[in-house]
This record gives C-alpha cells, structure tokens and sequence, in this order.
C-alpha cells in the first residue's frame, strides 16, 4: 500500500535507493518518525517509570475522566460546593463529593466508553490492569480535591474526612454498575441512587443531613458494600467462560 | 505451526458458532471464506485471543493461550484488525497507532519509527497529522490496518479488511497481504472471494460452524467445474461447495 493516493508530493517523489547508495525510504520514515512522534509530556514520563509501562501510563494519561475538561468541570461543581457550604453552613462538599468521584470512575474505562473496546482486549497491556490503574488514579484525584473543597469550605474534621468512607461505596458502585451493564451512563446513575438514598435515608433515621458522612455506625456497611461491589467489577471484567 | 486448533467449539447459548474446527497454519496468507453466520469471526475473535473457546485446543505461536504469561507473549506478536474497529475520534493516525504499539508492549524507542512505517505501508503518509474523525471510511480501514501491522506481527489476522477500499487500494492491499505473508501467518476473513484469489495460497471455506473445504484456490476452483452459480471460477468453486455441504 505503500506509495498510495494520500502520499504527498514530496514522498512520491523519493526514489528507493539514492545516488550514493542511500536507501532514501529508510531515510523518510525516520525523519517521519521524528516528526510524526507525539512526545510525551512530563506527566506521561512519570506515569511511565512509576507503571514501568509506557503502554500504560498512555493509556492512564487517555482516561475521559482525567482529561483537562473534566478535572475542570469538577474543580467547578465542589468551587460551587465551597461556596453554598459557606453562604448555608451544610457541608454540601461532603454530599456531592462522593457522587462526583463515583461519575468519575463510572467514566474511567470500559466498553461503553472505549470505541476500540475489541481491540484493547486483543493488547499485551491488559484490559483489567487499564481499568485498576485508571480506577486508582480518578479516585485519588478526587480524594484530593474533595479534601482541599472540604478543608476550603471550613468543615470540621469529622466531615472533611468523613466522605472519603461512603465515597470509596459511591465509587464501588458506580464501577460495578458501568462494568456489569457496559455503560458508564448506568454507573453514574447508580452512584447517585445509592448516594441519594443513603442521605434522605439516613436525614430520615438520624434527622441530620450529614449523618450520611459523620455516622461511624456507618463505615462497616460502606466498605462492606465497597468490597462486594470490587467483586463484582472483577467478575465483569473476568475473561468470560465459554458456555 | 503458528496456529494449531483442534475441535475448537464456540457457543452463544443453544447457538454453536463455532462447531468442532480443526486447523494447522504456518506462515502464508490464508482465505476464511464463508457466509453470513459462518463462523468466520467468532473463529478468528478465538484466534485473536478475546474470546475464550468453549471447548477444544488452541494453540497459537506454539503457546496456549488459556494461561496469562503466554496469552501476553501471544499478544505482544499479534496483529488483529477486528470487523467493527472503533476509533478515537480526537485522536489523529500517529496518535491512534502509536496508542496500540504502546499496549502491544513494544519498546517504546522502536515506537516512533514502527509507526511510521506501518503509515506508510498503508499508504497514509499524508493523512500521518488528521484527526480520525476527518478521515473517509476506507482511510479509518487503512488506520486498522496499519495498527494490526505496527508490530511486525508473526499472526495477523484480519476480519473484513478491504471494506470500504476502493479498487486501486484492494490492489495494494493484497501486495500487502503477500509481502506479510512471506513470514507470517496470516488470516484473512473475506466475502470477496476476489481477494482470495489473487493473494491467498490457501483457502478454508466455512458453513455453519463447520470447516466445508480447505485447499488451494485452484483445489476451490476445480469443485466448481461445471456448476452454474457464480460469475467467476472461485465463485462457482464457492457455491459447488456449500451446496454441496449444505445437501
């Protein structure tokens, strides 16, 4: 196919071997090789040495919701959060948090979100190592924002460090949820239900809006649910069985 | 041998796919022909290592598959161009091949320079800096072909790859399909028995789940002697065969 249509003028010009022996085809895909080379930016070279993959660290760096537009669009939503804590003294950076996070994992990886989905699951690089790397990164990155949002919006301890609990839950659950139904639209979705049920329920029980983040009650039943949903993502993501 | 199978069997449910194949391949461009709901993918998704088979052995570049470390290895050799390729809309061709040799394992060194070359052989030196998303239907082909054959692979396997090219890029193809399969073993799934023809030195013809023939295109030319279906020789070759696996 080489030398097609699509060539430029300058490439189907270039004879094979040049006057002086050259082979002047070598000689093209290495300066194509330079020019057409995307270097990778410093974030991408420590991902590389910390993954010891350079195929990984690619495809961290690639994950929708760790792109700039969505780190943005968050950083906004929690900003909001700060803002309304402040102005109605209810700590709404410990409620949203935790959904907030929960959409980003639902958007980490998978095939609802992946159009090459076949092809990655053909690659050296494993489709499941993708999906715990991208999953571990989009929830520090949250963890920390969150945290920043709560200590900014002047929380007490118990609330700032509060979420991170039911958050680890949301995130569970939004993961099995976008694995299980192949769609991170699904994993949102059941994010927020769960979220949504656990506050009223909890405003209900307790007749505190933030008992959902400061109950201590609560934390075995979270990391329980956290713990059965990792199962359940890795069962979706298991090479499945012939039948 | 690069891929030995033996009563390979697939099923979707009540459905077999996939019924009981057996097949041996060295190096050599190999032609899967055969209807609609054949076989044909399913075998080559197995090949491919994406989809498990549910019974039967399968071995691939002399190594089984089922076990991680050689499915990796495997994987680190292989080329696959699936029939649905998605791709990454804001991504351009360098970018989206580059994104695969990078998830092949390759040494990232020979990265920039296996990118190249795989552009060039599909002849998308000029598209080298678009966006996919501005690319026509059978340049994104020639993007899935070329990111099938950045690694040098030892198997590649193609399902469907000269949809959408036009004539004077099916031509090119083919010259491609020949030159890889002086040291590879390559398979090609087609319904374009064209492209068996001019560029497989075998062929395996598929109905039903079932293996029907396996030969040379000559062998496929010589069962159609004499029937009337089809225009071209390897066409009646094609349709003597499944009528008579099928009677």
């Amino acid at each position: 196919m080489t030398r097609g249509p699509d060539m430029t003028d300058h490439q189907r010009g270039l004879p094979g071997p040049g006057p002086d022996g050259v082979d002047l085809d070598r000689v093209w895909i290495g300066v194509a090789a330079e020019v057409w080379h995307r270097r990778p930016g410093l974030a991408e070279r420590l991902a590389s040495r910390l993954l010891r993959s350079p195929g990984l660290a690619r495809a961290l760096l690639t994950t929708p919701s760790l792109l700039l537009g969505w780190v943005l669009a968050t950083t906004v939503v929690l900003l909001a959060g700060v803002a309304f804590t402040l102005s109605t003294g209810t700590p709404w950076v410990a409620l949203i948090a935790p959904p907030l996070a929960g959409a980003g994992i639902a958007y980490a990886y998978g095939p609802g979100i992946d159009p090459s989905w076949e092809l990655s699951q053909s690659m050296a690089v494993s489709d499941r190592m993708v999906l715990l790397v991208r999953a571990l990164a989009v929830f520090g990155l949250n963890a920390i924002l969150g945290l920043v949002a709560s200590a900014a919006s002047g929380a007490v301890a118990a609330v700032t460090f509060g979420w991170l609990v039911p958050m680890t839950a949301v995130c569970g659950l939004a993961l099995a949820a976008a694995t299980l139904t192949r769609s991170p639209n699904v994993g949102v979705l059941a994010g927020l239900a769960g979220w949504l049920i656990t506050v009223l329920g909890e405003r209900v029980g307790e007749g505190r809006l933030t008992a959902a983040v400061t109950s201590t009650a609560l934390v075995l039943p979270y990391l329980a649910v956290a713990a059965a949903c990792v199962v359940v993502a890795l069962y979706a993501t298991r090479t499945p069985r012939g039948t | 041998m690069n891929v030995e199978i033996s009563e390979l069997t697939r099923r979707f449910g009540r459905t077999e796919a996939v019924a009981g194949v057996d097949l041996r391949a060295g190096p050599g461009v190999f032609g899967l022909l055969g209807p609609n709901g054949a076989g044909k993918t399913s075998l080559l998704r197995m090949m491919a290592t994406v989809l498990p088979p549910s019974s039967g052995t399968l071995r691939l570049l002399d190594r089984d598959p089922r076990s991680y470390g050689p499915r990796r290895e495997i994987r680190r050799r292989l080329g696959y161009l699936p029939q649905n390729l998605g791709y990454y809309p804001g991504f351009t061709v360098a970018e989206f091949i580059e994104y695969f040799a990078l998830l092949k394992d390759m040494p990232s060194g020979q990265v920039p320079r296996a990118v190249a070359a795989a552009i060039e052989h599909v002849g998308l030196g000029g598209k080298a800096r678009a966006k996919l998303r501005t690319l026509s239907g059978g340049m994104l082909r020639r993007v899935g072909i070329a990111q099938a054959i950045v690694n040098e692979p030892e198997l590649l396997l193609l399902d469907e790859p000269t949809a959408g090219l036009d004539p004077e890029q099916r031509v090119a193809f083919r010259t491609l399909l020949r030159e890889f399969g002086q040291r590879a073993t390559v398979i090609v799934s087609t319904h374009l028995v064209e492209d068996v023809a001019a560029a497989c030195s075998e062929v395996t013809l598929m109905d039903a789940g079932k293996i029907v023939f396996h030969g040379t295109p000559d062998e496929l030319i010589a069962q159609g002697e004499g029937h009337g279906i089809g225009d071209a020789p390897l066409e009646r070759g094609y349709s003597a065969v499944l009528a008579a696996a099928r009677s």
